[in-house]
């Protein structure tokens, strides 16, 4: 499902981020990146969403190149993927409900079956009942959780999520790899990053990167 | 419902709730935009009132041909022929030096004048009354109409009455012209303002169109809220534009009447027609459109 082939990302000549990195990943899988701030962890997350194009290498998904996609075709990419940042990256300006709402939106979903679904999403991450509520009265935990229905609500084939719990205290912490491992259990992809030691005892495949190669696999 | 319907109804619909939530600043774009549109729409509706007029005008110029003083009356009256072979659908009106003499006498009471000149010093003439020519453009036909008719044997001199026809077409000319170069720059004055209010909007909703990004928005959904937004303008700056006009030709309408009163007319600036007013609301429209393309293609496409 995704495939990294000796794939090296260079910002400058002394600014190497990932250096000849090769994994693969099944479908359905649910993997752990591991390593230190700088490592490279969300640079190669980026690379899977065609943020970064990767300076020599490939990375497939689904068997398709990202590294050659064109323009016109990413944002097709990225509506297969669900996206998680450790800055939930929600719009202050509208309620909760019309974050979660967006990705369908622009895929041209009609207004009332986006709600629909977007309550759906809401209630699996246990938000419901703050639909209407805007995002910034919202603690840090439950905004992480809105921006996990986000990131379902279009029902993709892979969630890339980069440090979701970084910020967050234990409890919520807790609550946001459990609503990821929901999503996990029903066949989505995962390829979640964290230096969350207690997160990483817990997991079945780990990748570590250090100063941007691939160190060691943990199983 | 198609998706396509739906996506632009959902960027109209963007646009408009950008546009609620900073209802001062739009509002004074739209001003200054409707200012740069004001005086060129004052130009086109000027113009569009004096045009009917030059070509009321020029629908019968007229040539004085005046015969030699020694030529005798027979000759001077077998000109006519000539006259008619040279415009043949003119009204042509024989006018002798006597009934001249009397003309003049009556009309501008010179008659003490015109006895001490002991005799009659006009000579025989021809009223040419051309109705060929269908406007002032074609004013030029008559230089060459005269010229023939200059070549005639017996002919003093030829008088083209409708020279000022010509002139009032060249100088409705020009000012077409002037028209034309001041709405092109007063056009790039409202593609720069439309340009630097998208560009704003952009900056504005930076965080959202990078999120439309991530979550899989394609170019042209992130772009067609600010086509709507820029059109929009255009459009509103433009009613605003013709408003003022029409507002404006009541003050000068009054004037105008003391003036045309003087010379026995009605003559009043009307508002443009229905359909020429919606050309200008689409030009204007079509102007934000632009501005929004030019800082669309300059500002977005660099945010990936």
């Amino acid at each position: 499902m995704i495939e990294f082939q000796h794939v090296s990302k260079q910002y400058s000549p002394d600014g190497v981020a990932l250096r000849d990195i090769s994994f693969t990943i099944a479908k359905g899988e649910l993997v752990y990146l591991a390593g230190p701030s700088g490592a490279g962890k969300s640079t190669l997350l980026k690379m899977i969403a065609a943020m970064e194009r990767p300076t020599s290498g490939k990375v497939l998904v689904n068997g398709q190149d990202i590294g050659a996609l064109k323009r016109a075709g990413i944002p097709f990419l990225r509506r297969n993927l669900g996206l998680i940042f450790q800055e939930q990256r929600l719009l202050n300006d509208r309620t909760v409900l019309a974050n979660v709402m967006m990705p369908l939106l622009v895929t041209g979903s009609p207004r009332s079956a986006a709600e629909q679904r977007a309550r759906a999403a809401l209630d699996k991450v246990g938000l419901l009942d703050r639909a209407d509520a805007q995002p910034l009265a919202l603690s840090g935990g439950e905004q992480q959780r809105v921006s996990i229905a986000r990131a379902i609500v279009n029902r993709p084939q892979i969630i890339l999520a980069d440090e979701p719990t970084a910020n967050l205290d234990r409890a919520s912490a807790s609550k946001v790899i459990d609503a990821l491992h929901a999503f996990h259990s029903v066949g989505v992809t995962c390829l979640i990053s964290s230096h969350d030691e207690q997160i990483l005892d817990a997991a079945a495949r780990v990748i570590h990167l250090e100063r941007g190669e691939l160190m060691k696999e943990a199983a | 419902m198609s998706t396509w319907l739906r996506h632009h109804l959902f960027a109209l619909g963007s646009a408009l709730v950008h546009v609620r939530r900073a209802p001062g600043s739009f509002l004074f774009n739209i001003l200054v935009v409707a200012i740069a549109l004001a005086l060129p729409f004052m130009g086109v509706t000027l113009l569009d009132n004096v045009r009917p007029m030059s070509e009321q005008m020029a629908v019968e110029p007229e040539l004085s041909v005046f015969i030699k003083a020694d030529t005798p009356r027979e000759q001077a009256t077998g000109l006519a022929s000539s006259l008619r072979s040279i415009a043949p659908t003119a009204k042509i009106i024989f006018t002798s030096r006597e009934k001249a003499l009397e003309q003049l006498n009556a009309k501008s009471g010179l008659s003490d004048v015109v006895a001490t000149l002991g005799e009659n010093p006009l000579p025989d003439s021809y009223v040419v009354k051309l109705n060929a020519f269908q406007n002032a453009a074609e004013g030029s036909k008559i230089d060459s109409i005269a010229d023939q008719m200059r070549a005639l044997p017996g002919v003093e001199s030829v008088q083209v009455d409708s020279a000022w026809v010509k002139r009032l077409a060249a100088l409705l000319g020009i000012l077409r012209l002037a028209l034309l170069l001041l709405a092109a720059t007063l056009a790039t004055v409202v593609v720069a303002v439309v340009f630097n209010t998208i560009r704003l909007q952009v900056m504005t909703q930076r965080e959202e169109i990078l999120v439309s990004k991530l979550i899989g928005a394609s170019d042209s959904f992130i772009h067609r809220p600010f086509y709507y937004t820029g059109a929009l303008l255009g459009l509103c700056a433009g009613g605003v534009a013709l408003g003022g006009v029409a507002l404006a030709l009541q003050p000068l309408n009054r004037a105008i009447a003391d003036f045309a009163r003087l010379y026995a007319s009605e003559f009043q600036l009307a508002p443009l027609d229905p359909m020429a007013t919606a050309g200008l609301l689409a030009l204007s429209a079509s102007l934000g459109l632009v501005g929004a393309l030019l800082c669309v293609q300059r500002h977005l496409s660099r945010l990936n």
